[in-house]
């Protein structure tokens, strides 16, 4: 049974090597992805490239549909799949600071580290910067905690939530993603006439 | 049909079969369906009649005392029994809420209750739902008084019952029980019956979750 | 497909391929996604592997101070083994060997900075540190990143992961004007 880790297939020094090869695929991936490159990852807030949203909900949709499916035969206890606790306050803050970080820095923690293999100096000083903030948080820490800690609501799904059905959930999540597709193609075609550039 | 699918570009198969997939989930619903269960006859069986999933209250006391405890102790007596006493460390679950319950199934389950036979049958119901390690407490809370609360050294005993019930003394003493040494033999019934239970400490920590061995590091980013 | 042109010196250079497909792209993550639950359980991640680093960093330097300080801490264990032995500290360290294969295979390894044409190397590597220190600094407080909490949150259906998505598409839109001069 699924997962395989968390019923003793195999030891924790053999997780690492899990852990080096699934990172690979998640490199390549981003990389294919266009996400080394720190253009194309801002594009995304001036609407003239949406590859990130493409990329994020396509995976997204691709990896719950997997795991509902998966549960549903029976092969996978979903139960012990690791899901945080939601510290919403936190949490939302958190993410709105992070996504004026995206946009000032141009990368994410993980692209950034796709943008330094390829070479890319800003994807190096941005490592720099995160290992920088990380200090700061760090040595902040104490006066931090409590904001930290405060509202959490354990393990919340959307579905506890909204109190649908999961699959009802589910479908709802590939529809919106689908429009949002659709949104984004046509925001392309629209900006790219507006601004006279082309789609990169 | 086939032709109409194959001649779309990539992106709208791949949003069609999107859709098809999130449209079959809304008749789903919930994929976790507990209520289905799949059955390994041959390996439930052996395991029973090889007695490996049965573990005695004098081990399980040990372990207890040891701290070895990387296992969930499930009590499965109704509510009023359980809060007047219970071993220390369990969790009162009811039989029919324990595949909705927050076991997992890489969790060590151990059930009690009075005797083997709501054990057995939990131990039946966990096993074919794909629970890896469960076992049962063996002449579960009966064993417990008898073996561990109120062991009775019969006053005609060799001198090797007598060591051996040493021993036994320090464990029920541990767990707040009474040893005791019996004349006659006509009497135990009685001396059980006036054996006080050992008062529970206030429900508080103890006979909350044991979660299994806490993480060192956290699984999150 | 890989067209050759000459560069000033009169080299043979590759082309760099274009960017996959976005939608393709995004269900081989997703398939990547999906194999680290069905086998780990868990999710993918980034910044907890440069926290790591970072308290095993400062656990050099001041020991007593990274025991004091629960953050620290948390991502040094208990001392029953090494912290660098961590899970997502490998993954990230294939990301860098995954991001380079692919890298390499469509040409596109070249060193340099990403950046607009209307701004300075300077001023694009002063951002990016600034912006990476945010992101550093505020993935702590999120407890996650956009892979560690968007990404794999979004996935599990996670109220804290699409609360924390949403947020971080509302920052970034409502900063990306200020900051237009650095990339249009």
């Amino acid at each position: 049974m699924m997962p395989y880790f968390k019923f003793d297939y195999f030891g924790f020094d053999f997780s690492l090597v899990v852990a080096f090869i699934i990172g690979i695929g998640f490199g390549f991936a981003l990389e294919r992805g266009g996400f080394g490159n720190a253009r194309i990852l801002a594009a995304q807030f001036y609407f003239y490239n949406m590859r990130v949203l493409k990329v994020m909900f396509t995976s997204i949709v691709t990896a719950m549909l997997g795991l509902f499916y998966f549960t549903w035969i029976g092969w996978l206890d979903i139960s012990l799949v690791y899901i945080g606790d939601t510290y919403i306050v936190p949490q939302i803050i958190g993410g709105l600071l992070l996504g004026m970080g995206f946009v000032i820095g141009g990368y994410c923690p993980g692209t950034s580290v796709v943008s330094a293999a390829t070479g890319r100096t800003d994807g190096m000083v941005f490592i720099a910067g995160i290992i920088f903030g990380i200090i700061v948080f760090g040595e902040m820490f104490p006066l931090l905690e409590g904001f930290y800690n405060s509202t959490n609501l354990g393990r919340v799904t959307l579905v506890d939530f909204f109190g649908l059905s999961q699959g009802m959930l589910v479908f709802l999540i590939v529809l919106m993603a689908l429009g949002a597709f659709a949104a984004a193609e046509w925001g392309e075609r629209f900006f790219a006439k507006k601004n006279g550039r082309g789609v990169e | 049909m086939k032709n109409w699918f194959k001649n779309l570009s990539t992106n709208k198969k791949m949003a069609i079969s999107a859709l098809v997939l999130g449209v079959l989930a809304i008749f789903i619903g919930t994929p976790n369906d507990v209520h289905k269960i799949y059955v390994n006859a041959k390996e439930m069986a052996l395991s029973t009649v090889k007695d490996q999933d049965k573990i005695s209250v004098k081990t399980f006391a040990d372990w207890l005392i040891k701290d070895k405890a990387d296992f969930i102790l499930v009590d499965l007596r109704n509510e009023k029994d359980f809060y007047e006493y219970n071993i220390p460390s369990s969790v009162n679950k009811k039989m029919e809420n324990l595949l909705g319950s927050d076991l997992m199934r890489n969790q060590k389950v151990l059930l009690y209750g009075n005797d083997n036979i709501a054990a057995a049958q939990a131990w039946f119901i966990l096993k074919s739902s794909n629970y890896k390690a469960v076992y049962i407490l063996n002449g579960g809370m009966d064993a417990w008084k008898n073996e561990i609360l109120f062991p009775k050294l019969s006053a005609a005993a060799t001198p090797e019952e007598i060591r051996e019930f040493e021993k036994v003394k320090q464990v029920s003493i541990y767990f707040g029980g009474t040893p005791q040494i019996v004349s006659d033999g006509s009497a135990t019934a009685l001396a059980l019956q006036q054996n006080k239970m050992p008062e529970l400490p206030k429900l508080t920590a103890p006979a909350g979750n044991i979660t299994p061995k806490a993480k060192k590091k956290k699984e999150g980013c | 497909m890989n067209s050759k042109k000459e560069n000033s010196r009169g080299e043979k250079e590759f082309e760099p391929k274009p960017y996959s497909n976005p939608y393709l792209v995004g269900f081989g993550l997703g398939l990547i996604l999906l194999a680290a639950f069905l086998v780990m359980g868990r999710g993918l991640g980034a910044s907890g592997a440069v926290s790591t680093v970072v308290a095993v960093g400062v656990e050099k330097i001041a020991p007593e101070h990274a025991a004091k300080n629960n953050f620290y801490s948390e991502y040094l264990g208990d001392g029953t083994s090494n912290p660098l032995k961590d899970w997502l500290l490998f993954e990230v360290i294939g990301v860098l060997v995954g991001g380079f294969i692919s890298g390499a295979l469509a040409h596109r390894i070249k060193r340099t900075t990403e950046k607009g044409p209307n701004v300075s190397v300077k001023t694009r590597l002063i951002y990016a540190f600034v912006g990476g220190a945010m992101m550093g600094f505020a993935s702590k407080l999120a407890r996650g990143c956009t892979s560690g909490l968007a990404l794999t949150g979004g996935a599990v259906l996670s109220l804290g992961g699409w609360a924390f998505m949403l947020s971080v598409f509302g920052g970034g839109y409502a900063v990306a004007y200020f900051v237009r001069r650095q990339w249009l």
